[in-house]
């Protein structure tokens, strides 16, 4: 009897999600839960995240030797490269001013911090620490350092949930090549590559490809973000289209500081 | 009180005041600790062994219901849809509850076995609903780092949930299963 009434409330709360019908009171809900519950969060999280800290660090210990011979390696190479960064840099402030790139020069945008992974293993998403009160709504694309991260699905007053772009459920319309070859990047999952597909067999591409985003009427993103850059794709001759492979620019396992452009999809 | 006497009893307003201090700790160390410990991109969660060890300790019903309401806590905070951690909440705490009413509960072993197995099947659960519901990539590109990090840290988890549940959820009374010589109270 008791399990009976409590699947009926389950799947009528679902159903009423999907719906729409309750969709505002729910998300209302699950701000007001975010809201209430981020201090609790903060205050635990600053006393509690280095256990976190120390049982990830335990888990992958084995690992982390290789780690910091691999980022002495880097450093030398970055204190390398500052040098002539600095001279690149001149040079790419004086592009950007020529060539208006949508994403960096003209979009406003809302730095924020990434406060947490996923808290569900069914999904790949992360939390930021802003917003609807620094500007931050639903649909909102986010950029990191190399390119796109994902799009935010989710706000309340103190922060934002945002989708990845390897979630499954993430799709993002791309553009490639010199001829602007258009194609659709879909997520398979945190720490795996990406899908790209709607590429017809026989489509010129190379590995190191660089996919952006293809600013259609419409679409999801605006034109122009980096997105990710292609790894691997081979062509059978039944085939309807190319097996391509790509990996995100943005390097999702280490985001600290993302971009949030307040940018709408235009209807 | 005796514990006779006190699982012959109804749900007592203490009783619930317990449980939402277990729901609300146990939110916050899923939150702040748990979720940063990421094994192949899946990590522990209480959040799905607390509706198990409540069937285990409680019996069907008060682990259905508590179940139930650990679900909709956990939804409120998960991107997936609304309701679902509550539908396989319930569904999880029923079907422990059904499962090991009839055994006695003396061995050291039982609880992290039932854990292991039920999270498992929850987690089969979880991905099934939510392909049904529409997002197929829960059961093509998530269950298998979930099944593989969740089930063992269910296991190695379950004895302390255990004990931190049953003070709060008591049994309804002596028709539910065998009391445990070696039960957790």
């Amino acid at each position: 009897m008791t399990i009976g009434l409590l699947v009926l409330a389950s799947i009528a709360i679902i159903t009423l999600d999907y719906r729409g019908q309750a969709h505002g009171v729910i998300s209302g809900v699950k701000r007001g839960a975010h809201d209430a519950f981020s201090p609790v969060q903060h205050a635990v999280d600053a006393v509690a995240r280095p256990v976190g800290s120390f049982l990830s660090g335990a888990i992958h210990g084995g690992d982390l030797e290789s780690q910091n011979a691999k980022l002495r390696r880097e450093i030398g190479d970055l204190q390398r490269q500052a040098l002539i960064t600095q001279a690149t840099r001149n040079s790419l402030r004086a592009l950007q001013r020529l060539d208006q790139l949508p994403w960096v020069g003209s979009t406003p945008t809302v730095t924020a911090q990434v406060t947490a992974l996923s808290p569900s293993d069914f999904a790949a998403t992360v939390q930021l620490d802003k917003g609807s009160t620094s500007g931050v709504a639903v649909g909102m694309p986010v950029v990191g350092g190399a390119g796109l991260v994902g799009q935010v699905i989710e706000v309340w007053s103190s922060g934002c949930t945002v989708r990845l772009v390897t979630d499954v459920n993430s799709s993002v319309g791309v553009r490639f090549g010199a001829g602007g070859n258009l194609a659709l990047v879909q997520g398979s999952g945190l720490g795996r590559g990406l899908t790209v597909n709607l590429v017809a067999p026989g489509t010129a591409l190379h590995k190191g490809e660089v996919l952006t985003t293809s600013g259609l009427q419409n679409a999801q993103y605006p034109a122009a973000i980096p997105v990710a850059s292609v790894t691997s794709f081979s062509s059978t001759p039944s085939a309807t289209q190319e097996a391509v492979s790509a990996r995100p620019l943005a390097d999702l396992a280490v985001l600290q500081y993302v971009d949030v452009l307040q940018w709408q999809s235009s209807p | 009180m005796t514990r006779t006497a006190r699982a012959a009893r109804a749900l007592t307003l203490a009783d619930v005041a317990r449980a939402t201090i277990v729901i609300v700790v146990v939110l916050v160390i899923q939150q702040t600790v748990l979720d940063s410990v990421r094994i192949g991109g899946a990590h522990p969660d209480l959040m799905v062994l607390l509706p198990v060890m409540a069937g285990y300790a409680a019996g069907p019903d008060r682990g259905a219901v508590f179940g139930f309401i650990t679900g909709l806590v956990a939804d409120l905070f998960l991107p997936t849809p609304y309701g679902l951690s509550a539908l396989v909440g319930c569904l999880l705490g029923f079907s422990t509850g059904i499962a090991t009413r009839g055994l006695v509960r003396s061995s050291w072993w039982l609880p992290p076995v039932v854990a292991a197995g039920a999270t498992a099947a929850g987690m089969g659960a979880y991905a099934i609903l939510g392909a049904v519901l529409g997002d197929p990539g829960m059961l093509r590109a998530y269950l298998v780092p979930a099944l593989v990090v969740e089930t063992p840290s269910a296991a190695l988890l379950a004895v302390p949930v255990l004990r931190f549940v049953a003070w709060a959820v008591p049994e309804p009374g002596p028709s539910h299963g065998a009391p445990a010589a070696g039960s957790v109270r």
